[in-house]
């Protein structure tokens, strides 16, 4: 068999049928990165940018891509000035080393910051390389407020987190882009989660190439045209070592949508791309930030679309009469019509919501438990 | 220990509601179940007073419970509406025939009109028939397809203004699941309304779309409603299975999600860049369609001209086979005008002679292969026929797990006869889970065709 490009033989096999050798391959998985970044036209000749690493595949081959991005001495060259970030929590410091190590190697600078940062108010820029000591109160609070939640919620509130955190300390290093590492998988993976948590019209910013809920900052994905399978290969060719760490909690809706993509994959070729090619189709004609109010907690748009009876006015429906009010029985026996004007909803299926959360943050706030959450966000939230 | 009701009523409740974990007792479940459903209609309008409407009835459960919750609310709350039964005859044995006998009860139970069109009328083939064609896969996509077509034609039949479907919340949240799968945007964009429809044609409503398949069952049971659940024979290959299975797994992790699916396919939009099929009439048989000859057709003219995978997959592959069948077609013609052009010609020579008798011997071998797969496909029907039989038990193993896991009996025997052997219940619900919880819905059941197909004859 033979590269499809050239007539070298072939050394790398994608989607079970397409051969390519090493060196077409590295091309092609380059300009995936370039084009995504070219064709939309969101940064501008040296703009600072702050890159976020998880010390995963993507993240891995994204700092190898802007590496050599910049290092070109040609036309090509990436015109942007990098800096580097990495969100740890203590259960891996390992983690945190192995990825200040991967940096000096390309001769970067990479900040350290822990998760539990997201309970104070003002962040405060660490000394680049190195693991900051983070007082125990801290730590201890942020784990407490995750552990308060289910499963599914954690896992959601755990991107809603860090994404503030990036878009915090992107402000500080007057950073206006920042790029995160999410491949294919994770954003078919995302899509589907989103679905599952109400986030159906927050699709464009969490599974889109931009996110632009930040009136300042705006978050890319560079690398999401590029899939798992190709990583891996990135990787072996370049002799890379990623550390696979998931953020996905056991037990979770993420967790069996995950499970469920990667086997249907398997069967279904076409499952993963699909998806992707359905997200894209998905949101508002244009991306803009717009003044409106917002979500505390995910900095979603609370203005959504005007619909006279949705599932949330459903299920507030049900909560309401669930709860037997005699009062709303001999109503509605009176009039039939009754319940068409009634605004006196139950409303303990989806506290703060539209006034201070989204749909999906509310929900997860009506599962935990809500003295956890940082004092600061508890007080914008109670007037 | 005996869980109190939530409505404050003093009694004991019964079950746990998936939706909102709250548990209620029979009689408060009956309220919140039916002044739900009556929320739905009123505030989304579904109905006009004095509107004809007719239930699309498989005697399976939801439709079971649509028709006796309408006919409740319709007095309770004077809508003033005149309901009626449409159902719709597939042919598929061991199924549908028994299914109708259930409609039939409802029919008499209910007091309420009753049409039934089958698709051997309308189109001449039945499903078994048409499975004996294309197959154990693919077949959903014409029983959705014509299913589609014929509720549509029977309601033009009625006279009726609108068509209400047993469609649950399950069940649109599962169609918003597969049609991501299937990147079918089109299909994404519309299948969460509570009302589809547009100019020319029946609109159809779904007031059961807030309301959770569980308590559809719960509901029936207490109410002691008659419904027929087998699922159906023919069902088990449908791509749909994929994401049920998914939507089950999800809804055992947080039951809540069900609606936040339902949430997000409402709430999202579709840029405005992406062009989406119109909705037209078909120019063939003159009902809905979104190209210019409908789904229905297509499968139906693949059917009758023997090519029964014509309307499955891309459109580029059913033009190649029209192609291959026309130019099959033109070399039938010229061969018969040979055999004419030799019985009329009297002065032809020999090896002409010879050349025209081989086509002709041709064209026979031609018919008689026709016949033979003919009979090949009667035998085939006549197979699956026999192998199609049914499984009662199954629904009832469903039911018993509902019960378990959101029955919460006050003071009955069964429970204690449930803890007695609380080992060996578990490991069987357990089995249970594995296989994807299967209900019958009144149309789309299964996956409609997918890609749009635009071809001329």
């Amino acid at each position: 068999m033979k590269c499809k490009k050239c007539d070298s033989p072939k050394t790398v096999i994608l989607r079970k049928k397409d051969y390519y050798c090493d060196d077409c391959f590295m091309v092609s998985t380059n300009h995936k990165f370039r084009a995504c970044i070219g064709k939309n036209k969101v940064l501008s000749p040296h703009e600072n940018v702050l890159i976020g690493l998880s010390g995963g595949l993507g993240s891995t081959v994204l700092l190898d891509l802007v590496h050599h991005g910049i290092s070109l001495e040609n036309t090509k060259k990436l015109r942007i000035k990098p800096f580097f970030i990495h969100l740890f929590d203590d259960n891996y410091k390992g983690l945190a080393e192995s990825i200040i190590a991967q940096c000096q190697k390309y001769n970067f600078d990479v900040y350290v910051v822990h998760l539990a940062a997201y309970m104070s108010p003002n962040c405060q820029l660490p000394e680049p390389n190195c693991i900051p000591d983070v007082e125990e109160n801290e730590t201890r609070a942020f784990h407490d407020m995750l552990n308060s939640m289910p499963p599914s919620a954690a896992t959601d509130f755990l991107l809603k987190i860090k994404r503030s955190l990036l878009v915090q300390y992107a402000k500080l290093l007057k950073c206006n882009v920042v790029f995160t590492a999410q491949t294919t998988n994770t954003l078919a993976i995302n899509f589907l989660s989103n679905l599952a948590v109400g986030r159906g019209s927050q699709l464009q910013n969490d599974i889109g190439f931009c996110d632009a809920r930040d009136e300042y900052v705006k978050i890319i994905k560079p690398i999401k045209d590029i899939s798992i399978e190709e990583l891996k290969y990135y990787v072996d060719i370049r002799q890379l070592a990623p550390v696979y760490v998931s953020d996905i909690k056991n037990g979770s809706m993420q967790s069996v949508i995950s499970a469920f993509v990667s086997d249907l994959q398997e069967n279904f070729q076409a499952t993963i791309s699909t998806v992707c090619k359905t997200a894209d189709k998905i949101g508002e004609p244009n991306n803009e930030y717009v003044a409106h109010e917002r979500c505390n907690i995910c900095e979603s748009d609370l203005q959504t679309k005007d619909l006279k009876l949705s599932a949330l006015e459903a299920t507030n429906l049900s909560r309401t009469v669930s709860f037997g009010n005699t009062e709303l029985k001999q109503n509605l026996e009176k009039n039939a019509d009754f319940l068409n004007n009634f605004d006196d909803f139950n409303s303990s299926m989806f506290p703060l919501i539209n006034k201070y959360l989204c749909y999906s943050c509310s929900r997860n706030y009506s599962e935990m438990n809500q003295s956890k959450l940082p004092l600061h966000i508890r007080n914008k939230i109670n007037d | 220990m005996p869980v109190p009701c939530r409505g404050g009523c003093g009694n004991n409740a019964v079950l746990k509601r998936p939706k909102t974990g709250d548990a209620l007792c029979k009689d408060c479940f009956f309220w919140a179940f039916e002044t739900e459903i009556h929320y739905t209609i009123t505030k989304a309008e579904l109905f006009n007073k004095g509107d004809s409407v007719a239930i699309g009835a498989s005697g399976g459960k939801d439709s079971t419970v649509l028709a006796y919750v309408l006919k409740t609310l319709n007095q309770r709350f004077n809508y003033g509406l005149n309901l009626m039964l449409l159902s719709i005859d597939e042919g598929i044995t061991g199924y549908r025939d028994d299914s109708l006998e259930t409609v039939k009860q409802n029919r008499d139970d209910y007091e309420m009109p009753l049409k039934i069109l089958s698709y051997k009328d309308l189109y001449g083939w039945t499903m078994d028939e048409i499975v004996a064609q294309i197959g154990r896969k693919n077949n959903c996509t014409f029983c959705g397809v014509f299913r589609r077509q014929a509720l549509d034609r029977g309601a033009a039949m009625l006279g009726v203004k609108c068509i209400a479907t047993g469609h649950n919340a399950d069940d649109i949240a599962e169609t918003v699941l597969m049609n991501v799968l299937r990147g079918d945007i089109a299909r994404l964009k519309r299948c969460t309304a509570v009302a589809t429809g547009s100019e020319g044609s029946i609109p159809r409503v779904k007031p059961l779309k807030y309301t959770y398949e569980k308590e559809i069952v719960m509901y029936a049971h207490y109410k002691k409603l008659v419904y027929f659940s087998t699922e159906c024979v023919f069902a088990p290959n449908a791509y749909r299975g994929h994401a049920r299975a998914l939507l089950k797994d999800l809804e055992k992790i947080r039951p809540a999600c069900i609606m936040d699916i339902i949430y997000s396919g409402e709430t999202m939009s579709v840029k405005e860049q992406v062009s989406l099929p119109m909705q037209r009439i078909c120019s063939r048989c003159k009902f809905v369609s979104s190209q210019e000859v409908c789904k229905a057709c297509v499968l139906l003219e693949g059917l009758n001209k023997g090519l029964p995978k014509l309307g499955i997959g891309k459109s580029s592959k059913a033009k190649r086979m029209l192609e291959e069948y026309h130019a099959k077609q033109a070399q039938n013609e010229t061969v018969l005008e040979d055999v004419v052009h030799y019985l009329n010609d009297t002065s032809i020579s020999d090896d002409k002679g010879n050349k025209n008798c081989r086509s002709k011997k041709d064209s026979n071998k031609e018919n008689t292969s026709n016949g033979e797969t003919c009979s090949k496909n009667n035998c085939c029907g006549g197979g699956c026929r026999s192998k199609t039989n049914v499984d009662v038990a199954t629904s009832n193993k469903k039911l018993d797990m509902l019960l378990e896991q959101y029955g919460l009996d006050d003071n009955s025997d069964e429970k204690n006869a449930t803890k007695e052997n609380g080992v060996t219940d578990t490991a069987s619900d357990h089995s249970e889970d594995e296989t994807p919880f299967n209900g019958q819905e009144e149309d789309d059941t299964c996956s409609a065709a997918c890609g749009g197909i635009s071809i001329g004859f």
